[in-house]
């Protein structure tokens, strides 16, 4: 952490971090909202299917929303981006080989032997 | 990529600052150590649905332990902490160190809060007969959300430190801005993380008339 004398920022730089504070102030009640829809969701009496497919797209939602506005990531170079979603590909497959590895009910005798 | 950021891009092959893009790496590999947690939670409770046995021998159920309105609670205070932060950032990059002291004094707040639910769901969890120790849900369960804590813990710590270098009058300038902003990123991915645990252990169990275990519902099973 350290100091340098610095001019100050330009009113350029100033309107574009005026409007990232309006876009912050939106999504927070945006946030807010969905996470108080996704409570109500779960004791909607309508099939599980359906409400497990909502709940996951709304908690996607929220969850790109905050890293591409909060985290700067959708005004920074897109190298940020895709190091993350790569490793967001990764963990999501590591999760699926580990369900379908897991989801072998039954097997055969011939393997078990 | 905007304009914005073009005319801001670092001195490096990269134009990212190493700070940002070491953190951004770091965060990278934590998603991947989160997405273990949850997926080994998932699945052992695909395969051992029926919750844990407490000290009196008495079968129960996760469900019964859950207080969805304390957890809901410390999800909006956590969201609104990520909130907080943001606007921390945006006043270090303005110059606005007054403004950033607020801020970052209402993440710090709202962290202790999420923090003292925690522990407060732990030991009534404790208390209920659920322990680390004897079933598989209770090992998955505090292994996930303790480890979450522990960063949620570790992004106080590191605001704190932040909140009274600030007096010094060092963090200033560019160097200071990006510092907040890289403590910043981590704090935001601690929510985000908290965003999956609230929908993929705490609200999936509520679902259908038998919960989305098959195990029944609190109301069945009381």
């Amino acid at each position: 952490m350290s100091s340098s004398p610095e001019a100050a920022p330009s009113p350029e730089f100033l309107a574009e971090e005026t409007r990232r504070y309006h876009h912050f102030i939106t999504l927070a009640l945006w946030l807010a909202v969905v996470t108080g829809a996704e409570i109500v969701l779960i004791f909607v009496p309508v099939s599980m299917p359906v409400v497990l497919t909502v709940l996951s797209l709304m908690s996607a939602g929220k969850f790109f929303a905050v890293i591409l506005w909060f985290m700067h990531l959708i005004y920074d170079k897109r190298l940020l981006f895709w190091i993350f979603v790569a490793a967001l590909a990764l963990a999501f497959a590591t999760f699926t080989a580990l369900l379908a590895l897991f989801s072998v009910d039954v097997l055969d005798p011939k393997w078990i032997s | 990529m905007s304009e914005t950021a073009a005319a801001h891009d670092a001195p490096t092959s990269t134009g990212i600052d190493h700070k940002k893009l070491i953190m951004w790496l770091f965060l990278a590999s934590d998603c991947m150590f989160f997405g273990t947690l949850i997926s080994t939670h998932l699945l052992y409770r695909k395969l051992y649905p029926s919750g844990f046995t407490d000290a009196e021998g008495h079968q129960r159920f996760i469900q019964n332990l859950f207080n969805i309105e304390l957890t809901s609670f410390s999800t909006f205070i956590l969201l609104m902490s990520s909130f907080l932060m943001a606007l921390a950032v945006s006043a270090m990059h303005k110059g606005e160190i007054k403004s950033f002291r607020r801020n970052v004094l209402g993440v710090i707040f709202f962290g202790l809060i999420f923090l003292g639910c925690q522990v407060f769901e732990f030991t009534h969890f404790y208390h209920q007969g659920l322990t680390i120790q004897n079933s598989v849900l209770g090992s998955t369960f505090y292994v996930l959300t303790g480890t979450h804590g522990t960063h949620v813990a570790i992004g106080v710590l590191w605001l704190i430190l932040m909140y009274f270098y600030s007096f010094t009058g060092k963090l200033g300038g560019h160097m200071g801005a990006l510092d907040v902003e890289v403590a910043g990123l981590y704090w935001h991915f601690v929510d985000i993380v908290w965003i999956i645990i609230f929908t993929a252990v705490y609200l999936v169990e509520y679902l259908g008339p038998n919960g989305f275990w098959g195990t029944g519902l609190p109301a069945v099973t009381k």
